[in-house]
């Protein structure tokens, strides 16, 4: 019992850190119907930006964490302003879209495995090697932690989209872009403040898994394949769907590697995507097909 | 009443619009160009007799794999419209089922390698049955996740030598000649990649795909058994790979997971198809031999592999944003496109 | 005659493709019911379109009370007061009635007028006050077309275009549509419809338009361009029926 108990405190610590690295994913498909290879590869800019602060001058990742998510945000608007904004009008704009964050993954992993090496690498501050124990259940710290900060942020997020008119507005262009353009909504705005959001998400996501995973550059690959299933799994733009997924997936995954061992857990969250896709195609809240 | 443009004008126009929509468009081709292009690479490895050109020979040889592999992925990420990813897969199992035969039965792969291709769309096939059921994102996101679960399955599956892999026997000819006999076995798949595209395009199948493309719901509504379709092109689509995978091995002399189930080897699959033009048959060989060379060109001068990663992203990027039709359909959109290089 | 919105000689299309509108014109006048009618690919749903802002004109310029639109976001074009009803009625399917209608009063500087506004709508239309709680998405087709139309006065614009807003209802339905689109007029909307049944759309006109290959035709009142005998002979598919 002790010991389930213990692979779902494990399982409930990672998925909250999941739930944040897909939720910006999530974001940015919901408004601008991108799948975003991209996005772990910008969380490993953010988990960067957060190892050389600690490493040069020992700033807590923590702390570092707004200044990943910033550094990041703006790139997004960047990457935006660049890419994105132009293609807007393009015919195959899915598959366009898909394509061109695919290039941005290289380049990013390209860039920063030139820049810093593909050295594994870990931020450790003192809570992430530290546990708490409550009776035999140990909880580590750095886990504990990310996953808290995380869930205050998916939740600061979801009071925005909720009760803010710009919210408002992001919810009406998820549903139906060109809708909320006909009811006045700057559109083009809305995907730019959209994806800074989503890409400054991925920032602090990345200022988290600096202290939990070891990582490189090109590891971002396996985070893609992880994050886009708990995106289909969630259903495609469901934010909220996004966060089940990634609580269910965790817990689920720290079983299958109790029971088989460390190399099948991560297999889980891939195997489920295909469950998903032959069950229900459209994830678990996954929108209907849209209105006639 | 008021008369605003000049009616009859616009009614004559009416009329030569409606005539002009029945009009067929001519095509020009010049069959001799790719037969030229065979010949002279049937003859190239007589170069061998004056010196030693196993580079040369090398570069060629792997830009013909990627010329049926490219092929391959086309059929069903270029004429079907969907993208895959994850196609290094069939260019894994091909190369695993020839490899482990060759190993424990000494057929050679290049024997095999029709049944590997089987093999290999037989898996397409089945895959095609699951990923297939959805469009778009979700079946490139599908796709992706299909290359990490090979990956961990083959790196953990001793009968294959998990990661380590297999080490398979060099053949015994003199190493000026050594390489020929794949060589030749590439060329040869090239070449019937490349036919099998042109058949293709030009059958009812073919029409059914670029309908499929365009507008799935639509071909559905046309009577066309879109499923089944699909379905079908995932699992051509494969044989090709796979066939490219079986030889691949052998000529490397081992086969292991990170030679067959690595993401750049998909992402020259599709960057090729989409640089030289996607859906057309010509397309995707122009797109080898331009990315083939790019890399050289990278390694030669820049070496280091995170640069060429880099590289090859900004080359994709920059083909995506200004050349989205490709070069062939690009010139193609401009009536520019040189006689020799429309094969579609 | 003063004229309340004029274009002239627009060009305009899709993407990098061929130009659909080549040099259409016309003039709305206040309160008025104009219907545009023309074959299919004519570029009547263009040019709405390209009116409301959604589409570039790539020539000629759109006039409203004199000033220019040319190069407005569609949002700004909304605020100048012309609304646009596409004919895929443009709901947010998974917000309840009453969040759509809110919506509708997204661009009003003075927000906290919004829920008196909401309010009247409901008044005016009692099944959108029966159904306030429910999804747009799982109404009827007539009941999102009533929305989508109703929504539009939240901002009680000068203005509004409505793109075949028949399309794909029941007979009896169409003609609750029309009904509501006079309620509109009455309340002092000028209205631009396209409708593909030329019949239909003419008959519950003031004003007439024919557009074909991108240039506009014919227009004066609705009658008079019924009885044309070219219009009858090309566009309302013979001998007209008494």
């Amino acid at each position: 019992m002790a010991d389930i108990i213990q692979i779902v405190v494990l399982g409930l610590a990672l998925g909250g850190v999941y739930a944040l690295m897909g939720s910006g994913l999530s974001l940015v498909f919901g408004v601008m119907r991108i799948v975003n290879l991209a996005h772990p590869s910008l969380i490993m800019g953010g988990a960067y930006v957060a190892y050389w602060g600690f490493r040069l001058y020992g700033v807590d990742p923590l702390i570092a964490l707004p200044v990943a998510a910033i550094i990041l945000a703006a790139t997004g608007v960047l990457l935006y302003k660049l890419i994105f904004e132009r293609e807007a009008k393009s015919a195959k704009y899915s598959e366009m879209t898909v394509l061109l964050t695919f290039a941005i993954a290289m380049i990013v992993e390209g860039g920063l495995a030139t820049a810093f090496t593909n050295t594994q690498r870990v931020t450790s501050p003192g809570y992430a090697t530290d546990a708490f124990f409550i009776g035999s259940v140990f909880i580590p710290k750095g886990q504990l932690y990310a996953g808290m900060v995380s869930l205050a942020l998916i939740a600061a997020l979801a009071l925005f989209l909720k009760y803010s008119r710009f919210g408002y507005a992001i919810r009406a262009t998820t549903q139906n872009r060109e809708a909320a353009e006909l009811m006045g909504v700057n559109v083009n705005m809305v995907g730019l403040v959209s994806f800074a959001i989503g890409i400054g998400l991925a920032g602090a996501a990345g200022a988290l898994v600096s202290f939990v995973f070891s990582f490189f550059p090109s590891k971002h690959w396996e985070w893609v394949a992880v994050l886009m299933s708990l995106v289909v799994l969630g259903g495609m733009g469901s934010i909220l769907g996004t966060v089940v997924a990634a609580y269910v997936l965790s817990v689920l995954a720290a079983f299958v590697g109790y029971f088989f061992g460390a190399t099948w857990s991560v297999l889980t969250f891939y195997l489920a995507l295909f469950v998903v896709l032959l069950v229900r195609p459209q994830g678990l809240f996954g929108e209907k097909p849209e209105m006639a | 009443m008021s008369n605003i443009g000049e009616t009859s004008d616009i009614l004559a126009q009416r009329k030569t619009y409606n005539a002009g929509l029945s009009q067929v468009s001519d095509k020009s081709r010049a069959t001799w160009f790719p037969l030229l292009l065979l010949a002279l690479l049937t003859a190239l490895p007589a170069l061998q007799l004056v010196g030693n050109y196993n580079y040369l020979i090398h570069l060629v040889l792997y830009t013909l794999c990627y010329v049926v592999m490219a092929s391959g992925w086309n059929i069903l990420g270029g004429y079907a419209g969907y993208i895959s990813l994850g196609h290094n897969v069939f260019f894994a199992v091909g190369g695993y089922f020839a490899g482990m035969v060759f190993a424990r039965l000494g057929i050679s792969t290049i024997i095999i390698a029709p049944i590997a291709g089987l093999v290999a769309a037989a898996l397409g096939y089945l895959i095609g049955l699951i990923t297939l059921r959805v469009r778009g994102p979700s079946f490139i996101i599908s796709s992706l996740a299909l290359v990490m679960i090979f990956r961990i399955a083959f790196e953990n599956w001793h009968f294959v030598g998990g990661a380590a892999g297999v080490s398979l026997q060099a053949n015994d000819m003199d190493v000026q000649w050594a390489k020929l006999p794949y060589y030749y076995a590439f060329l040869a798949m090239a070449a019937f990649a490349l036919w099998a595209s042109y058949r293709i395009r030009h059958s009812k199948f073919g029409l059914g795909l670029r309908a499929i493309s365009k507008d799935e719901v639509k071909a559905e509504s046309a009577g066309i058994d879109t499923r089944f379709y699909k379905v079908l092109a995932c699992a051509i689509s494969a044989f090709f790979v796979g066939m490219a995978g079986a030889v691949w091995g052998e000529y490397l002399t081992y086969i292991r997971p990170n030679i067959f189930l690595v993401i750049l080897i998909s992402v020259n699959m599709v960057l090729m198809c989409i640089l030289g033009g996607k859906g057309t048959v010509a397309g995707p060989a122009l797109g080898a031999v331009l990315i083939v060379a790019f890399n050289e060109f990278f390694v030669a001068t820049l070496g280091a592999s995170a640069v060429n990663i880099m590289a090859t992203g900004v080359i994709m990027a920059v083909a995506l944003m200004f050349f989205p039709n490709g070069i062939i359909g690009t010139l193609a959109k401009h009536r520019k496109l040189p006689r020799i290089l429309n094969w579609d | 005659m003063s004229e309340l919105l004029e274009v002239k000689d627009i060009v305009a299309g899709y993407g990098d493709g061929p130009a659909i509108l080549n040099g259409a014109s016309l003039t709305v006048q206040p309160g008025k019911v104009h219907c545009i009618i023309g074959p299919n690919g004519a570029g009547k749903s263009t040019l709405l379109k390209a009116i409301c802002g959604m589409l570039p004109v790539r020539s000629g310029n759109v006039r409203f009370k004199g000033e220019s639109l040319a190069g407005l976001r569609p949002d700004q074009i909304l605020q100048k007061g012309i609304c646009f009803v596409p004919q895929e009625r443009a709901l947010f399917p998974k917000m309840t009635v009453r969040e759509n209608l809110r919506m509708g009063g997204f661009s009003l500087k003075d927000q906290s007028d919004l829920e008196r506004r909401v309010d009247e709508i409901e008044e005016q239309f009692p099944i959108l006050k029966e159904r306030r709680d429910q999804h747009a998405g799982t109404m009827s087709g007539g009941q999102q077309q009533t929305l989508a139309m109703a929504r539009t006065m939240i901002l009680r614009p000068d203005i509004v275009m409505l793109d075949e807003p028949s399309l794909g209802l029941a007979p009896k339905i169409v003609q609750q549509v029309f009904d509501i689109m006079k309620v509109m007029a009455d309340t002092g909307i000028t209205i631009l419809i396209v409708e593909q049944n030329a019949l239909l759309g003419l008959r519950n006109a003031d004003w007439g338009l024919v557009l074909d290959l991108g240039r506009s035709l014919f227009e004066g009142p609705a009658n008079d361009v019924l009885e044309d005998d070219r219009i009858q002979e090309l566009y309302l598919g013979g001998k007209k029926v008494a």
